[in-house]
């Protein structure tokens, strides 16, 4: 950005959210430059806005100004939604996270988009509450970055994902305005439904500064069985098995068993490390149903070929499961220094032969593949493990992830089921999308963003053209040794 | 496919009628008759099994009837992935017996679904009576074909996919849902779908007062074991579902789940009626049939839909009084609503006063003489410069459904 320019932008917006609030220090902002995905690159200024009207001002200035602008949540995101490539502004909502309102009566939840995810359950628990979506980062991922990304979670197997439990958003239109979209409290409204079209728009459409959410009774009881298997091919058909029986578990998740060591290592869960795959089942509901449903899952497991099925005894032993299963991630760092996920979804009956495909990619290459995910819909968090101190792995790992995700689309399947396309998969987009499909929902976008100026860069293809910031994981590795290259401007 | 139709009153539109039929056989000939719309600015409207071709304001135009019925081919079904992929021609109740077979629904419950074509389900978005358990339309659509009025032939773009959990790219099946037909054609689907439930139980409990019965269903509605539909209906509209009514409100629930689960529900709910004041009994069997069919009226009924928060139920159905037949979903949020004759305008006016801010009330079926006077859809919602932006982008000529929804679009 031209200084001249920059000081004008800073000037203005430390008049709205205060000089305390509006970084452009170097040092300060190098920190909001990634989010949980290898790309990087840094913003001109950030602003920590408190309010919505302090957003709609900051952004009424950005667009006075014509500049871009990158909305910023819990940075969980793992598709670089948040990496602003074209530099400009971030707006960050760490100061953003309180809960407006609970109201029981109707069954709503008001919240700001910064409030942690389970921030939310947490308060509503005590009077028998919680709000539904839990992807596994929900200790540190927020509502608004939900909504951004329609997250899912491994209970929104039976119960929807975030799409399903929004109800309405209040946003700052790419002008400055502010309109609140959707029902709200009320069953419905009228017109088009913006809300549902604007969550999973990853900040490409609008930045959302307040959350309605549907509140649910907990279940009674639930219950989780881990049953053992020698291969991920006959856990794969156990998940068909219970699927096809009429049971409609709250999650299905399975893990194989470079995941299961890695896990192990991290969290002790509990997992045995000699299995070639491990389910998590869980089935919730009145003590007396879960009991029977847990009884005819352990013999279907049984039946198809597990060497043992364990029951959590308790609330203790259910939470270590979890525990397991949502750490999956982050404990890849104990078997490698970096891995590189991907999201693909294929039809449930695919799974099996897309884990074969997997598997020889990761023989054909030398790259160890571990697989986590969320089988009962078909969710897949192939895990390519590699060292990017190692000249072209990255590289090579970003091709294995293309030729997976080639693999998801043509098995009929889509190349991302929860995390987004961002700036990673922009490209994969064709895999699964026509020039015609593309073309109405950028004609949709423009209604909301004529300029395409709210998180440019993301979600739609390029066709190669690199954004003007981009640093790959490769140049994270080489500030790490010390030789960082300078960024471009946006104007 | 075009054809010169004369005077055919069976394609009427609010007393309109069209001059030409297309009734396309193919994804492709639908693109080359819509097509042709564009590039002659011909008003279409687009229609199925025409189970709601009366919602909506009066048309302004009205030169093509476009019929999906020709589009009727159920294209995919894979039972073990719990999905589907059908053309929007194909009727509901046709879907629904495929379905049945491999022990599967949709769990979409609406009017007259032997007629209703699955496009016309997504534009109308005709919910039914088990939305509260099963969600709506929105919640069961993973994918669209739709069928855009810009060059010809007409574009042809879609979106979501055929998997139950996908994120790529935006959510355009959001946009068709209730739009009326007014963005695109609708001309393929998918859907996720549920496998049917191990039991299924339905009750009634009589009630003195609509506020014993109101109570009674949010409270159940709070709570863990949410009945599949619950509904609250005086005594007009229990009489117009062919139930004599021993008192003067009633409270149905159809209970879903595993058989333990509907066991225990129906304690509960016998329970909570009980302590409510009301008198529990076993409906006659064809109750929810009559009540899946009541909010489609034939004409010359007048049929509102006003949707609130759950607590702003009872004061909606105070603002009735006695002046029509009610069917609250205290469960929801919803309360339709058919007025005696004549008191259509005061019934209309007197439940958007008590609405206060948020919801909304909607003349769903009138005949057309009184759908000026009674203002359709009401005040246009928050964010409609949005929308009219949408129609102005996604339908630039104008030529779908033109000022049949919200605020003349
Ligand atoms: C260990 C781990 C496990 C994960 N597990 C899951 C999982 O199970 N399921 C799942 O779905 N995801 C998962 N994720 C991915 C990630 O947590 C989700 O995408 C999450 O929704 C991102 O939330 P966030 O608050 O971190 O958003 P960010 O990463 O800050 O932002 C994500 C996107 O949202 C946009 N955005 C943020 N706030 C706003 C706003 N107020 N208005 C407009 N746009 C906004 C951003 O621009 C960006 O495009 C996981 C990530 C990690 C690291």
């Amino acid at each position: 950005m031209e200084a001249a320019a920059r000081t004008r932008l800073l000037d203005r917006l430390r008049e709205v959210v205060g000089d305390r609030y509006t970084l452009a220090d170097p040092y300060e902002i190098r920190l909001y430059q990634y989010d949980s995905s290898p790309e990087t690159a840094l913003p001109d200024l950030v602003v920590i806005p408190a309010s919505a009207a302090e957003v709609a001002a900051v952004v009424k200035i950005c667009a006075e100004e014509g500049c871009p602008l990158v909305s910023r949540a819990g940075a969980t995101g793992l598709a670089g939604g948040t990496v602003p490539v074209f530099g400009g502004v971030v707006l960050a909502f760490s100061r953003m996270d309180r809960v407006l309102e609970l109201d029981y009566e109707n069954l709503r939840a008001v919240v700001e988009p910064g409030l942690v995810n389970l921030a939310l359950s947490n308060a509503t628990r005590p009077r028998g509450y919680y709000y539904v979506p839990d992807p596994s980062s929900q200790g540190a991922s927020t509502i608004g970055g939900n909504v951004a990304t329609n997250a899912g979670g491994p209970h929104t197997l039976l119960y929807g994902v975030t799409v399903n439990h929004v109800t309405g958003l209040e946003l700052a239109l790419p002008s400055g305005e502010l309109v609140e979209v959707g029902g709200g409290r009320a069953a419905e409204t009228t017109g088009y439904d913006l809300t549902g079209l604007v969550v999973g728009s990853e900040g490409t459409m609008a930045v959302v500064t307040k959350v309605w959410v549907k509140l649910t009774a907990v279940p009674p009881q639930s219950k989780t069985l881990m049953a053992i298997y020698p291969d991920v091919r006959s856990a794969g058909n156990a998940v068909s098995a219970v699927v096809g029986s009429g049971i409609l578990p709250a999650a299905i998740e399975m893990m194989d068993n470079i995941s299961i060591r890695a896990i192990e290592a991290a969290v002790h869960a509990g997992y045995p490390t000699d299995a070639g795959a491990v389910l998590l089942l869980e089935v919730d509901g009145l003590p007396d149903v879960v009991q029977q449903l847990t009884e005819r899952m352990v013999a279907i497991c049984r039946q198809h070929g597990a060497t043992e099925v364990r029951v959590a005894k308790d609330e203790a032993e259910r939470q270590a499961l979890w525990r397991g299963r949502k750490g999956a991630f982050s404990a890849m760092g104990r078997i490698s220094t970096d891995f590189y996920v991907m999201d693909g979804v294929v039809p449930r009956t695919r799974l099996p032969e897309l884990l074969d495909q997997i598997e020889r990619i990761s023989q054909r290459s030398g790259y160890r593949i571990a697989n986590v995910f969320h089988a009962g819909d078909g969710n897949v968090h192939p895990l390519v493990l590699f060292d990017a101190f190692q000249p072209g792995q990255y590289e090579e790992v970003l091709k294995i992830g293309d030729e997976i995700l080639k693999l998801c689309a043509d098995a009929g399947g889509s190349i991302t089921g929860e995390h987004g396309i961002g700036l990673e998969k922009r490209e994969n987009m064709r895999y699964i999308f026509s020039e015609d499909d593309l073309a109405v929902m950028d004609q949709v976008r423009r209604v909301f963003d004529p300029d395409r100026r709210m998180n440019p860069g993301k979600l739609f293809p390029t066709d190669g053209a690199e954004p003007p910031r981009i640093h790959a994981v490769r140049g994270q590795r080489a500030a790490a040794r010390g030789s960082i290259t300078g960024e471009e401007p946006w104007i | 496919m075009k054809t010169e139709v004369g005077q055919r009153q069976d394609l009427a539109v609010d007393g309109l009628v069209p001059s030409t039929t297309m009734s396309p056989a193919s994804v492709a000939a639908a693109a080359a008759d819509l097509g042709r719309c564009y590039e002659e600015g011909l008003a279409v409207i687009p229609q199925g099994g025409r189970t709601q071709i009366g919602m909506g304001a009066v048309p302004h135009r009205y030169d093509v009837a476009f019929s999906t019925t020709g589009l009727s081919r159920l294209l995919e079904h894979e039972p073990a992935d719990l999905t589907c992929r059908v053309e929007a021609g194909m009727r509901l109740g046709a879907l629904q017996a495929v379905l049945h077979l491999h022990g599967q629904r949709l769990p979409l419950d609406p009017p007259h679904p032997e007629e209703a074509t699955v496009g016309g389900l997504l534009a109308a978005n005709t919910n039914g009576l088990g939305r509260g358990r099963h969600g709506t339309v929105r919640d069961w659509v993973i994918g669209v074909t739709v069928l855009y009025p810009v060059g010809n032939p007409a574009r042809v773009a879609r979106a979501g996919g055929k998997v139950v959990k996908n994120v790529a790219g935006y959510d355009l099946m959001k946009l068709h849902i209730g739009a009326l037909g007014t963005l695109g054609v609708i001309a393929e689907v998918n859907f996720k779908v549920q496998t049917l439930p191990e039991a299924s139980a339905d009750m009634l409990a009589w009630f003195d007062t609509p506020a014993a019965a109101l109570r009674c269903g949010h409270g159940l509605a709070l709570g863990y074991l949410l009945p599949a539909a619950m509904a609250v209906l005086n005594r007009e509209a229990l009489g117009q579902c062919g139930v004599t009514a021993p008192r003067p409100w009633v409270l149905a629930a159809r209970l879903e789940g595993y058989q333990a689960e509907v066991a225990a529900a129906r304690d509960r709910v016998a329970a909570a009626a009980r302590e409510a004041g009301g008198q529990v009994e076993e409906p006659a069997p064809m109750f929810w049939d009559a009540a899946r069919g009541w909010p489609a009226a034939p004409a010359p009924a007048v049929v509102l839909r006003a949707a609130t928060s759950l607590t702003g139920v009872p004061r909606l159905v105070d603002a009735i009084g006695t002046d029509a037949s009610v069917m609250a979903q205290p469960g929801v949020g919803v309360v339709q609503v058919r007025p005696l004759p004549g008191m259509a305008e005061p019934v209309v006016n007197r439940l958007r006063e008590a609405l206060g801010p948020g919801g909304s009330v909607v003349v769903e079926r009138a005949p057309a003489a009184e759908k000026a006077s009674l203002d359709v859809w009401g005040p246009p919602p928050a964010g409609f410069a949005l929308m009219r932006g949408l129609k102005a982008s996604l339908d630039p000529r104008g030529v779908l459904n033109p000022g049949r929804f919200v605020g003349g679009i």
